[in-house]
């Protein structure tokens, strides 16, 4: 009876022993790689939503500072122009791989940063645009946006550091040489040139 | 002879256990502890003001669900209120894990900052503008003379009335709730270890069956799926009734506003 059972019980543990070895594999960190990677590709599409959502509360803040400053018109044509050139910045599917065009990316966005703290710094001079409710309500949008985007950038860029180790240490190194060699290095964020700069201070 | 194995032991007990530390983060604040609902670490509030407080928010979490916690801090660290508020906020783990519906009143008076930190899922609810009137209108007039008892209560109130305000939103809000709370057998980890363990009787009952056929294979225990990754798990989901209070693995991404007097 034994006999006959054999061949059958043979080909189930064989079965369970594959079961087995693969549930090895994933404790060895055979998924690390694409884990981080997919951590690294929602952190980023996070950064893409808050610049977004900064560039789609821009037309409304404009709006209401011309109908108080509309003197100021250099400063609030440059913020119209960057906001522009940074939505229009073509975002190849390989941006992350790609140092080119995530720096042309990043300095648009830099560009379009500079450009609103100057408008945000003239409107300083209006006491009555500063007291406008309408005005308020989209400053404190515009501050929790830029917060966001802080958090977020961070947020990309431990994602991306975490990542990038995993591909150059030592197991992950081994399986990305095995299973997964188009693995790239990510591009992380450099710090923007005007947070760098000590303000200037002027009597 | 047989101490080789152990010293070749002993060494990879050491490697893990560098490699458990090892991960220590570098710039983070020192979180202060997360006592309950109000967590006043500068000692602005009464003891009374303090229950009465604490009373408030735990009758918005019977209401709306959402977890409102006041924390006052006699330092931020050198960081930014708005650094320090999501990171304590992630940190804590205010507001269920499936709703990121958690806030945190920030009060730091020496640094003269107050900050609303709003997690996730109620950024559409008390968005950045309703949070910075909460604070223009309610906290930093009283704060300004010096009141933080009255200032601390009337802009957790204002935060109570943004929240439960629309009355058809938080039902649609609420309802969610139960759902969410219940716990949910995860039938592909009961599935799997059955299996694995029936495999297991019958190998053993196999071999006393059948020593002579194979010798020696012992099963060896290996861990699975359910396994090693607790630092995950869903137990903590909210505070129930009384005991201890414990955020349910929120998560903030930077809503809110902030102010400073």
């Amino acid at each position: 009876m034994l006999a006959l059972m054999r061949p059958h019980s043979r080909a189930v543990s064989r079965l369970l022993a594959l079961m087995i070895a693969g549930l090895a594999l994933v404790g060895c960190g055979i998924n690390t790689i694409p884990t981080l990677q997919e951590r690294t590709k929602a952190s980023w599409s996070e950064v893409l939503n808050q610049y977004q959502r900064r560039a789609d509360l821009i037309p409304n803040l404009v709006e209401t500072v011309k109908g108080y400053a509309s003197q100021e018109s250099k400063v609030l044509t440059e913020v119209i122009e960057a906001r522009a050139k940074a939505t229009q910045v073509q975002l190849p599917p390989d941006i992350l791989t790609n140092p080119d065009a995530f720096k042309k990316f990043q300095d648009a966005q830099n560009q379009l940063s500079g450009a609103l703290g100057r408008l945000l710094a003239v409107t300083e001079n209006y006491p009555d645009l500063k007291s406008n409710q309408n005005f308020l309500a989209l400053q404190s949008q515009l501050e929790g946006t830029e917060n966001r985007i802080a958090i977020a950038r961070r947020d990309y860029i431990t994602a991306v550091q975490d990542y990038n180790t995993e591909i150059r240490t030592i197991p992950g190194r081994w399986w990305r040489a095995i299973l997964y060699p188009d693995a790239q290095p990510m591009q992380n964020f450099t710090v923007a040139e005007e947070t760098t700069k000590a303000p200037e201070v002027k009597f | 002879m047989a101490s080789t194995p152990w010293r070749f032991g002993r060494i990879l007990f050491g490697f893990a256990l560098l490699l458990w530390i090892g991960p220590a983060t570098a710039a983070e604040p020192n979180y202060p502890q997360l006592t309950g609902r109000v967590v006043d670490d500068a000692n602005l509030l009464s003891p009374d003001e303090r229950a009465e407080l604490d009373a408030d928010l735990k009758a918005l979490e019977d209401k709306s669900s959402d977890q409102l916690v006041v924390v006052t801090l006699p330092s931020l660290q050198g960081f930014t209120i708005e650094d320090f508020g999501y990171q304590l906020g992630r940190h804590w783990g205010i507001g269920t894990k499936e709703k990121d519906n958690g806030v945190l009143l920030i009060v730091a008076p020496n640094e003269r900052k107050v900050r609303i930190e709003v997690g996730r899922g109620l950024e559409p609810i008390l968005t950045d503008a309703m949070s910075k009137v909460v604070i223009n209108g309610a906290m930093l007039p009283r704060f300004r003379t010096g009141d933080y008892a009255g200032g601390i209560k009337e802009g957790a109130k204002g935060i109570e009335l943004v929240l439960t305000g629309d009355a058809a939103e938080l039902a649609e809000r609420v309802k969610g709730r139960h759902d969410a709370d219940d716990p949910k057998i995860d039938w592909a980890v009961v599935i799997f270890w059955t299996v694995i363990i029936l495999w297991f009787i019958w190998v053993s009952w196999r071999s006393s069956q059948s020593s002579a056929y194979r010798r020696g294979s012992s099963p060896i225990f290996l861990p699975g799926p359910g396994w090693g990754d607790s630092s995950r798990s869903d137990w903590s989901s909210g505070s129930d009734g009384g005991g201890g209070f414990s955020g349910g693995g929120g998560s903030f991404g930077g809503g809110g506003a902030s102010g400073s007097w």
